[in-house]
């Protein structure tokens, strides 16, 4: 199994007291707890630190961890035979197939046995892993294959890491945020013990043309001038197909436009809504017929824009 | 390696006891209980107007069997496992964790409504 260096992750040296593990920990937890802490990687970060400070906090643990002596971190090893001799009896009956464990799995079963003696029923461990799919797949439900690599007793009773594959069928309408359990597909319980369960928290990708808030979708939908003057129909995108929009005259930038029940659907039936926001564009460069129709446009126009400021300048003089 | 095939279940098409929560969640009933009490988890089927009820001794029981006799849904499973962690990672008593979980919660109703506005804003506006 690989090494490491639960003092180094703590950031602490080796002769470290009691005080100063829990210290660091806390220091540690605040800056990358996922609950609290928007870091990238801080996930991962978190478990690392929270498996060092399992077994550096625990008595037993650090003197066992100590015992396997320094090495570099992620340098292969394998617990010297006396050293599994003196600490076999605190695994209660599992012995353990170093091969397929890592650090973690050995220090977390390290002591059940002394404590709780070797039969109790264990509750399979929990899984959580974020899924990210896009706006398509959300509209339409999707497929996705999980790989996952979870510590499990094999039918000798030995704790290996047991790579499990499986699809799972995610149903339409699901959204940023929301959760799906699958039921017993976390790690497998122990004595009679219920299987863990696996959670599945959904997170929407950016899209290029939606932005989702709940079932509901907007899109910038960018008109000319003339086109929100006089009004028009246009083509918008919908993630079930283009769909045909009339534009009113006198449309104004900013302004929402409700394309009922084309959003993304919700679970228990029904759909929300798209949105199309407006905004008006202009060319950046106008050719010279189009120069001399505005210029005619600015000179025929009774049109004041900024009217509202006018009278706002006068009550204040 | 086997591939199977997994239906998924809605968490929020799932109705949990009392005990199936607690059970869950990993979290010791009492404390579970507690941040009950203090409306932290609220169940699905329970109608405010009990909360608000006077409580005296008497009452005491009959609130509690309405307690373990309510149920609980997706939002109740997330919030606990939540708390779960949350009481582990950072070793909390039951007042830091109950503040803990409504900042957390303000920040998540905060961060909704920011999505929800950034939706609305003209992409080239942010």
């Amino acid at each position: 199994m690989q090494y490491k260096d639960y003092y180094a992750i703590l950031g602490l040296a080796r002769g470290a007291n009691d005080e100063e593990i829990k210290r660091a920990y806390r220091k540690l937890a605040r800056k990358y707890h996922p609950d609290v802490s928007k870091e990238p990687g801080a996930e991962e970060k978190f478990k690392e630190v929270a498996e060092a400070y399992q077994t550096l906090k625990d008595p037993d643990k650090r003197t066992a961890y100590d015992q396997l002596g320094a090495h570099r971190s992620g340098e292969e090893f394998r617990p010297p035979p006396d050293w599994q001799q003196q600490w076999k009896g605190s695994f209660g009956e599992a012995p353990f197939a170093a091969e397929q464990m890592d650090l973690a799995d050995l220090f977390a079963h390290l002591g059940a046995g002394v404590r709780s003696g070797a039969r109790r029923a264990m509750p399979g461990q929990d899984f959580e892993i974020s899924v990210p799919i896009t706006v398509e797949e959300a509209y339409g439900g999707t497929e996705i294959n999980l790989d996952l690599n979870m510590p499990e007793y094999d039918e000798h009773g030995q704790l290996r890491r047991v790579p499990h594959a499986f699809k799972a069928r995610i149903p339409k309408g699901a959204t940023d945020g929301q959760r799906l359990r699958i039921p017993g597909k976390g790690g497998r319980g122990l004595n009679g013990g219920r299987n863990g369960d696996l959670y599945l928290d959904i997170a929407l990708r950016a899209h290029p043309l939606y932005r989702a808030a709940g079932h509901d979708l907007y899109i910038d939908l960018p008109l000319a001038p003339w086109e929100a003057v006089l009004g028009t129909a246009v083509e918008v995108p919908t993630p079930a197909g283009r769909v045909r929009l009339k534009i009113p005259a006198g449309t104004q930038a900013g302004q929402h436009l409700r394309l009922p029940r084309r959003g993304l659907p919700k679970p228990k039936g029904g759909q929300g809504d798209l949105y199309a926001i407006v905004q008006i564009v202009v060319p950046s460069v106008a050719g010279e017929p189009e120069r001399a129709l505005y210029q005619q446009l600015a000179a025929a126009s009774a049109f004041d824009p900024r009217a509202h400021l006018a009278q706002e300048a006068g009550h204040a003089g | 390696m086997r591939v199977e095939l997994t239906e998924v279940t809605w968490l929020e098409e799932h109705v949990l006891s009392f005990a199936e929560l607690a059970e869950l969640s990993g979290l010791p009933r009492a404390v579970l209980e507690e941040l009950i009490q203090a409306g932290a988890i609220a169940p699905v089927e329970h109608p405010s107007a009990d909360q608000s009820v006077d409580r005296d001794a008497a009452d005491e029981g009959a609130h509690r069997d309405r307690e373990l006799e309510a149920h609980y849904g997706a939002a109740a499973l997330a919030a606990a496992r939540h708390a779960r962690r949350l009481r582990e990672d950072f070793e909390l008593d039951a007042s830091a964790l109950l503040l803990v979980l409504g900042l957390c919660d303000r920040v998540s109703e905060l961060e909704a409504r920011l999505t929800q506005l950034q939706a609305r804003l003209p992409r080239r506006a942010r």
